[in-house]
């Protein structure tokens, strides 16, 4: 009786997170460069909704696992309290992550999401490229368990 | 890297179109409970088709500014293909004529709960174990020999227990926490030391709490085996699993950290727990007890290494009582497990795999005549969920 599933159903979440991250970072910067990408706006809007719960949960357990390596972060799976952990990790690596993502607070950049300002925007890719970066990490564990390696 | 990006999406659209081929040419071998199923492949194909053309179009955008996402979208879209081609495709193309009993058998199972009725199942070879992560279908595993015959079927019943738990994980979840709370204080010491010695014991106490998240999922899944299948399911799981050796009796401490599953002889004493508060208490006993007299055989003394202790019982029964409680599965009848002789025609599969296990049990060696016919009869009665 083997428990592939908690592999199984991360590796789900997480792709839902990667293209959501991806859809919007391109819908953005080809606005940014002026083209319309209407074609996407339905689309974007979804990963915009994907983003935001997602952020929802993470800033939760994040504050969780922020209490203390020794204290258990309770009420949530495996792989997401990897993911958490990963997360915290980043924020500690001031070299390599840098974004607003890692440098204040969850719930500002899931503002972010929403605002049309130039600025905002500019800020928010720059959090979505870090974020895919963490994301792809996690993926490729699950990816591993899951497929295994050639 | 455009040119690189547009040979591996012409690459994984060439990969897209011929899996396709594939499963039209095994279009014909597909039962009616493998068609919904069957449905959902097709429609995954078709998004994995236009996201890899989507991939295309950005590219044909010649913006350098997008392309770490157009990389990004290319390696997601590659993987979940690889999963899609190893995991999805294979219940299509390895279906059997015999896949029936299985399939029936989960059919009915999806239809008997409101939550689940929508959704698509297939069955795969391996170890007993299931992929739920609704809305997707779920695909159920079994060994090839346990899906030709009734004995362990009951064990699907566990597996479904995972899904009912995905399909409400948010609710599941705060029980679940609730739970972890009440074992952190009970694990707590009464006096607190800043040593060397006390941080390896929070560490510890750590480990044991965080690894009762999976754990109580797999005891919950238990009773939910419990509460379908009735003595049936407690037959399957107990002779499935009480001769694969020491290890499903006592495991040392590195490797209770963070396992999957509990061990087994904790599942079993639980499962008897659940199955004596629920009235069946000779069949609670003769579990217990068999565990027991093989656990002894072997001088296995229990010991969960604090993973486990008697006073986490009562806490733990009340969260199983409050899953099952929340999750609703269906619940076995007095008339479903009485051994009486079996009248057709059969009124339920819960009744089927309890005179199964009831003519095993009488008669080992008359026992595949009788299960032949029984298997003939299931597969051509309806059954209301």
């Amino acid at each position: 009786m083997s428990t592939q599933w908690l592999a199984y159903q991360s590796f789900h979440r997480s792709y839902d997170i990667l293209a959501a991250i991806n859809t919007l970072s391109i819908h953005i910067k080809l606005m940014m460069v002026g083209k319309q990408d209407i074609g996407r706006n339905e689309a974007a809007e979804h990963a915009r909704e994907t983003l935001s719960s997602f952020f929802k949960r993470l800033e939760t357990v994040v504050h969780d696992a922020e209490q203390g390596e020794t204290k258990p972060i309770l009420g949530t799976d495996p792989r997401l309290r990897q993911l958490a952990r990963s997360f915290i990790e980043a924020k500690h690596n001031w070299r390599r992550y840098r974004s607003e993502l890692f440098r204040n607070t969850i719930t500002h950049v899931q503002q972010l999401l929403w605002s049309s300002e130039g600025k905002d925007r500019e800020s928010l890719i720059h959090c979505l490229e870090e974020l895919r970066v963490i994301i792809e990490q996690h993926v490729h564990a699950d990816a591993v368990q899951i497929l295994g390696e050639i | 890297m455009r040119d690189i990006l547009r040979q591996s999406n012409f690459d994984l659209l060439r990969e897209i179109n011929l899996i396709k081929k594939t499963l039209d040419s095994s279009s014909d071998s597909i039962s009616d409970e493998l068609r919904p199923y069957n449905d959902w492949v097709l429609l995954t194909w078709s998004e994995l088709q236009n996201k890899t053309v989507r991939n295309l179009q950005d590219l044909d955008l010649r913006e350098d500014v997008i392309l770490p996402e157009i990389l990004s979208s290319t390696q997601s879209v590659t993987i979940v293909f690889h999963e899609f081609n190893q995991r999805w495709v294979s219940p299509v193309l390895r279906a059997l004529l015999s896949d029936r009993l299985c399939l029936k058998l989960l059919r009915w199972l999806h239809t008997s709960h409101p939550i689940t009725q929508l959704i698509p199942i297939a069955i795969g070879d391996g170890d007993f174990s299931s992929l739920p992560a609704p809305p997707m279908p779920t695909i159920y595993f079994m060994p090839p020999s346990a899906q030709r015959e009734l004995l362990y079927l009951p064990l699907f019943f566990h597996e479904f227990g995972h899904l009912l738990y995905a399909c409400q994980k948010g609710e599941m979840d705060i029980f679940v926490r609730n739970l972890q709370e009440k074992i952190s204080q009970l694990l707590a010491p009464s006096v607190q030391h800043d040593d060397r010695h006390a941080q390896i014991e929070m560490e510890r106490r750590t480990a044991i709490v965080e690894t009762w998240y999976v754990w109580i999922q797999e005891i919950f899944c238990d009773a939910v085996g419990f509460v379908i299948g009735g003595p049936a399911f407690i037959h399957a799981f107990s002779i499935y699993l009480r001769m694969l050796g020491r290890g499903e009796y006592r495991l040392p401490p590195d490797q209770l950290m963070h396992r999957p599953h509990p061990v087994t002889w904790l599942r079993v004493r639980l499962l008897a727990d659940f199955a004596q508060r629920t009235g069946c208490d000779a069949e609670a006993k003769e579990l217990s007890n068999t565990w027991n007299i093989i656990a002894s055989a072997m001088d296995i003394i229990e010991d969960y290494y604090g993973y486990y202790t008697p006073d986490f019982l009562p806490t733990i029964q009340q969260t199983i009582d409050q899953m099952l409680t929340h999750a609703t599965p269906r619940r076995f009848s007095k008339q479903e497990i009485s051994n009486t002789e079996l009248v057709l025609p059969i009124t339920s599969p819960v009744r089927l795999l309890n005179q199964a296990w009831y003519e095993f049990l009488k008669d080992a060696e008359k026992y595949p005549t009788w299960e032949a016919n029984a298997i003939d009869t299931f597969l051509n009665t309806d059954f209301p969920p």
